[in-house]
């Protein structure tokens, strides 16, 4: 999958999580610039994307996401 | 007492470990010398101010400016009234207004705060170091934090140097021994008060406090922290455990020698599990409310063998030195063994009361024969029983004990046997209006649940017809309020 299609299915995610449909992932995107993103969310985020990308996060996964950008690396390498 | 435990250890620490880390703020350290430079220009800087009200408002942010100002304000003879930069401005005033604070301290470069007079710690010039405390009595406060009022006004209780001095002696005793080598968490926001112990502890002793930035996923970045800077003392809440939950067999901190859980009530199950990531470490479970200077009673938890638990949630242990415990009835007498009423406490960590709030002193406070003596005790709120060995076990809030059809019902014990059905997923029951405007309990289960009728039918077996939940509502995650805690009030929001 490229990052460009990774993103895009990200966006749906982000936007139905966070209610917020002109929401625009870019890869410096981090946790302070979107209302919302606390814990709580980010285990329900980390989850969602779990389930439509079949993937499983380990604890050091989540460790290294600091921003979108390093999330679609993740995502990438475990696909 | 203040001077003896809190102000002289941080001093000698400053100068015996001028060259370690103070601190850990951001992936940046801090040595001791320059956090004293920082004390010292911030200091110098409120001696320039023309100052009438002794509480200082400390905006908290995760800087070296801002543990700077509250020894600053100490040093200074003042108490500082922690303000959340994250917590609805509007707040802030009221707390600014009701502690009638003049002077503002805030590292932010741009500061919100502009209506008072603001220092602003980050732009100081250097000033040397100077830490000489200025005489001040015990009596004096050390800081006011706000606790939510059951009423919806938040309290602010007022903490003096005396209380927290026989705080940090009371919590030295209990047997922990950290000295200049030890990395210890800091992970709870300042206007909670786990933070002062959270801090002072490392600071008398010569340590490196790692700070819990904000705007950080604050349960993946504690273990990042924890593992990565191999941390061997820290304090924390159940609920940052059970995020970690998932990831247990993944975690291997044998760093940590002292691991504390405070702040809320300790499932027993979830600490058996959390025990074998820590494999090195002392856990101790403490307990107490704000009112008593941060804890107030501790149990050590056992890795071989049995814990004492009630309804699934850990003792709560012994009073710590310093601090007696009494059970009372609504007459206000003291009850025997196993008796179940509400906890109060006294002794030197007991707060003089709520910052010009009557009326609840008149509620929370009252005089008491105790060993011969009449005493001032605080009650806690809590419905607790002492048991043969006198342990105290936590039944619950006295504010969650409820009226379904008349019978009274403990919400913790549905959630008991809830838990033990869903094999340790979080549940967590509270009362609703039905249409008709009786009460009625709802179930909210974390994670998934397949059967909802098979917990029903467990249910049904352990526990009276009226005890059974006439809803029961699945949430993937429960929502947590800013100590970290299970935001019961959100759940409650969610019924309607």
């Amino acid at each position: 999958m490229e990052r460009a299609e990774v993103l895009s299915k990200l966006t749906v995610i982000f936007r139905k999580l966070f209610s917020n449909d002109s929401l625009a992932l870019t890869n410096e995107l981090t946790a302070k610039d979107v209302g919302g993103w606390d814990s709580l969310s980010h285990m329900l985020l980390i989850t969602e994307i779990e389930s439509a990308f079949l993937i499983k996060f380990k604890l050091k996964d989540l460790n290294r996401m600091k921003n979108v950008g390093d999330m679609v690396d993740i995502i990438i390498s475990k696909l | 007492m203040f001077k003896k435990f809190i102000l002289q250890p941080f001093i000698e620490s400053t100068k015996e470990f001028e060259r370690n880390n103070a601190f850990c703020i951001n992936e940046k350290f801090y040595t001791y010398k320059e956090f004293a430079e920082s004390i010292t220009k911030i200091r110098k800087a409120l001696q320039n101010q023309n100052i009438r009200s002794k509480n200082i408002g400390l905006v908290v942010n995760d800087s070296l400016e801002t543990y700077a100002a509250v020894f600053a304000i100490w040093l200074e003879g003042y108490a500082y009234v922690p303000l959340h930069p994250q917590q609805p401005f509007a707040r802030n005033i009221k707390i600014i207004n009701q502690t009638d604070v003049d002077l503002i301290i805030d590292s932010s470069v741009k500061s919100g705060f502009t209506a008072s007079a603001v220092i602003n710690s980050s732009l100081l010039a250097p000033e040397g170091v100077y830490l000489d405390p200025k005489p001040t009595p015990v009596d004096a406060l050390a800081y006011i934090i706000f606790t939510s009022g059951s009423t919806g006004k938040p309290k602010g209780v007022q903490i003096t140097r005396m209380n927290l001095g026989a705080f940090i002696k009371s919590f030295l005793e209990v047997g922990f021994h950290i000295d200049q080598n030890d990395r210890c968490l800091q992970c709870f926001d300042l206007t909670f008060d786990i933070s002062v112990q959270s801090y002072l502890i490392p600071l008398t002793r010569g340590a490196c406090v790692y700070t819990m930035p904000y705007n950080r996923i604050r349960y993946s970045y504690i273990c990042d922290l924890l593992e990565n800077h191999k941390i061997t003392f820290g304090a924390m809440a159940s609920s940052m455990i059970r995020y970690l939950r998932p990831y247990f067999n993944e975690i291997n901190i044998p760093s940590m020698r002292y691991n504390i859980l405070a702040a809320e009530a300790s499932p027993l199950d979830l600490i058996i599990e959390w025990s074998k990531c820590i494999p090195n470490a002392e856990i101790y479970d403490f307990y107490g409310p704000t009112e008593a200077t941060i804890y107030c009673t501790y149990s050590k938890f056992a890795k071989e063998g049995s814990n004492k638990h009630f309804n699934g949630m850990l003792s709560i242990g012994k009073p710590m030195n310093g601090i007696s415990a009494i059970i009372i009835d609504n007459e206000k007498r003291a009850l025997s063994k196993n008796q179940k009423g509400e906890l109060c406490v006294f002794g030197d960590q007991v707060t003089p009361g709520y910052w010009n709030n009557e009326e609840k002193n008149a509620e929370s406070f009252f005089e008491i024969k105790y060993d011969k003596i009449v005493k001032r005790f605080y009650k806690t709120g809590d419905l607790c029983y002492f048991d043969e060995d006198g342990d105290i076990m936590l039944a619950g809030r006295l504010d969650n004990q409820v009226k379904i059809q008349g019978y009274r019902v403990e919400l913790g014990e549905i959630e008991y046997h809830a838990r033990k059905f869903l094999a340790g997923q979080e549940a967590v029951a509270v009362t609703y209006p039905a249409q008709n405007g009786s009460n009625e309990i709802a179930l909210f289960v974390e994670g998934e649940l397949f059967d909802n009728y098979k917990l029903l039918e467990y249910l049904k077996t352990k526990i009276p017809p009226y005890m059974i939940p006439s809803k029961i509502i699945v949430k993937d995650k429960f929502p947590l309020n800013t100590s970290g805690k299970t935001d019961r009030i959100a759940l409650k929001n969610l019924t309607q």
